[in-house]
């Protein structure tokens, strides 16, 4: 689809032409960037490297509210999931994210939740063109400028963004705004392009995946697993931030009579994660719940989908308290191979 | 520090037969970053540093270690644990011998008295992180910036973390053995950010945490890195009954704020470690240094300095002061 040209000075107006619809951006709260709704007065960052928390709650939110019920009564209400939402400047890891885990919640059944979010939004890539310091998208099957899972992408040309449709729904969305744009010629492809190989080889780490994934249920004893989980505190950072991560739970929760059915991010780095009511727990500590972390990502996901369920993009590193840096883990795991 | 005083007791140390490992702080794996380290033999210590990155407090490790079932025929494993303690570190020692969460005989500490260490936000912000792992050092009242080769000289007031400006214990209040001279102590300044939030009035202040708590993603990472907050079985991991719902929204992550606060009151040793790892960068200092100067002001207590204390929310005095409680 033919690529267009939008002035940076008509950006809130972009913006504004999608009012009728719930939009998601990047804002910035003072401290952090992160993705919420744009209300009447926020202004919407794009200069940002990432958010620390990821858009992936614009298909698979934190808490889900599955339905709604009184307790004593048949009533029970389902909350619609019709609103339109667009997510703007979200990065090409994150994305390309959510096409992985679409293969989960589309595997054997979908997925009710999410296919329907998913059918209502539209995502506005935006290229990275300073990638960060842990990024390592380029050696999981992504790119600084991929267009994988994305409507819209976005390339940052200094006065002007590079826009372009990629699929239908990212056509709609450019036919809304079309006024704003104009046509781009050939210099801003080229600009664009030249743009994403430059962030290509800024990006300095990367992790050695061939053999990784037949490989790591074989080092299952591995002294690596004590030595790198070592530090680790059971948090949930590194599976929270993870744009891929997607367990969940589900509980039942009231307030009197009212009631509700609510499924929310889990983590398998919390205890209670593989807790067995007899108070056996078959991952009894840190050292199997890290093992089953990369396992997951690198092996397990792999084996079932064909794909690395991990997008390099750099959060489980940059934010770990106490260094565990998956990068590290994998060259690691690549020596004991 | 005396890096070579530092790693050849570290090392006499983990050598030991009755010590399991000793905790201390190694280079990371890239940019500022340090990482706690186990280290099991003499060998081990030579990667041992303490410098102005060493934000981490290792005691927390003393309680979260998992402790697993002795399987038949074996005897359980009674070392010590040996580790590294800050000034503020120390506090947290102590506080767990009050608390009985560990007894003296189970641990081995060797104290590092510290002259403060760097806010790592401010740092990554200031002088942007690099691939290759950098060095600090303290250079008499600046600290020294190691990176790519390249020495930075720069200010102790631009770059020191806030917990350490208000710092009252820089040298280990609890030590076996203390590695070089105590520093010498200096004058807290004024605790700007709570005064700040006491200053405003109540309806500002509910929305000013509104928007914090908002962000909250319940991680726990403030719990699981808080020497203090080692509850075998946490009020927050409840089913039934629920404490706290699992729903992520304002209202049950103020609950989850709140219990947690409190449960810390007269407890929490002030060392930020919360406030550093929250990824979600709530101030959650300004409400663990709120209430401890609470309790200092209206109590004159204060957690994590004399191990014979009485544990404060387990303690009660007639002429306790009670005109605050409605």
């Amino acid at each position: 689809m033919s690529a267009m040209l939008l002035n940076k000075e008509k950006w809130p107006e972009f913006v504004g032409k999608l009012t009728g619809k719930n939009v998601w951006a990047p804002q910035s709260d003072g401290t952090e960037m992160r993705f919420a709704p744009v209300g009447e007065n926020e202004k919407v960052v794009l200069d940002y490297n990432n958010t620390r928390v990821p858009p992936k709650g614009a298909l698979f939110p934190q808490t889900e509210t599955m339905f709604k019920f009184e307790i004593g009564s048949d009533k029970v209400e389902e909350p619609p999931l019709d609103q339109e939402v667009v997510v703007l400047g979200l990065r090409p890891c994150d994305a390309r994210a959510m096409t992985i885990v679409d293969k989960l919640f589309k595997w054997d059944i979908d997925d009710p939740y999410f296919v329907k979010r998913q059918e209502k939004t539209t995502l506005v890539g935006l290229a990275c063109n300073e990638p960060g310091l842990n990024c390592f998208c380029t050696s999981v099957g992504g790119g600084p400028a991929a267009t994988e899972g994305l409507d819209v992408i976005m390339a940052d040309l200094g006065e002007n963004y590079f826009v372009e449709a990629l699929t239908d729904k990212g056509k709609a969305l450019l036919d809304e705004t079309r006024d704003l744009l104009e046509d781009a010629d050939d210099d801003a492809q080229k600009q664009k392009e030249k743009l994403s190989g430059e962030a290509e080889d800024k990006i300095k780490r990367s992790v050695e995946t061939e053999g990784v994934p037949e490989g790591l249920p074989g080092l299952w004893d591995d002294p690596l697993w004590p030595r790198v989980s070592a530090s680790c505190l059971g948090c949930g950072t590194c599976t929270y931030l993870c744009p891929t991560c997607h367990c969940f739970d589900i509980q039942d929760e009231t307030e009197g009579i009212d009631a509700r059915r609510c499924r929310m991010w889990d983590s398998c780095m919390f205890s209670e994660y593989t807790l067995h009511t007899s108070g056996h727990n078959p991952r009894p500590t840190r050292k199997e719940r890290t093992r089953n972390r990369i396992n997951h990502k690198y092996s397990y996901y792999v084996d079932k989908f064909d794909v690395i369920a991990c997008v390099g993009c750099g959060r489980c590193t940059n934010l770990c308290p106490v260094n565990i840096d998956i990068i590290e883990i994998l060259r690691q795991v690549k020596e004991a191979l | 520090m005396d890096l070579e005083l530092l790693r050849k007791t570290g090392a006499e140390v983990a050598a030991r037969d009755d010590v399991k490992y000793l905790l201390g702080w190694k280079q990371g794996t890239y940019g500022y970053r340090v990482a706690p380290a186990f280290v099991e033999n003499a060998a081990g210590a030579a990667e041992l540093i303490f410098s102005p990155l060493c934000t981490a407090n290792l005691a927390t490790y003393l309680t979260l270690v998992e402790q697993l079932p002795v399987p038949r025929g074996e005897e359980p494993d009674t070392r010590k644990v040996a580790l590294m303690v800050k000034g503020c570190d120390s506090r947290a020692v102590t506080q767990l011998l009050v608390e009985k969460g560990i007894e003296r005989d189970e641990v081995v500490v060797i104290g590092c008295p510290c002259p403060g260490v760097v806010d790592p936000a401010l740092l990554a912000e200031k002088y942007p992180e690099t691939e290759e792992p950098a060095e600090m050092k303290w250079d008499g009242e600046d600290f020294l910036l190691i990176r790519n080769g390249e020495e930075t000289k720069i200010s102790r007031d631009e770059l020191l973390a806030e917990k350490c400006r208000l710092c009252r214990y820089p040298n280990p209040v609890v030590s076996d053995e203390m590695l070089g001279e105590p520093v010498e102590t200096w004058a807290p300044g004024e605790d700007k950010g709570v005064e700040e939030v006491e200053a405003k009035d109540v309806d500002s202040r509910l929305e000013y945490w509104m928007d914090q708590f908002d962000k909250c993603v319940r991680c726990y990472s403030c719990r699981n890195v808080c020497p203090l907050c080692y509850c075998q079985d946490c009020i927050l991991d409840r089913l039934n009954p629920t404490w706290v719902n699992r729903s992520v929204n304002f209202s049950e992550n103020t609950a989850f704020n709140i219990a947690r606060a409190f449960h810390l009151a007269g407890r929490c040793i002030e060392c930020g470690e919360c406030e550093r790892v929250c990824p979600a960068n709530i101030p959650l200092g300004k409400i663990n240094r709120k209430l401890a100067r609470d309790v200092r002001d209206k109590y004159g207590f204060e957690p994590g300095v004399d191990p014979e204390a009485e544990p404060f929310q387990a303690s009660y005095k007639p002429d306790d002061p009670e005109d605050f409680i409605l």
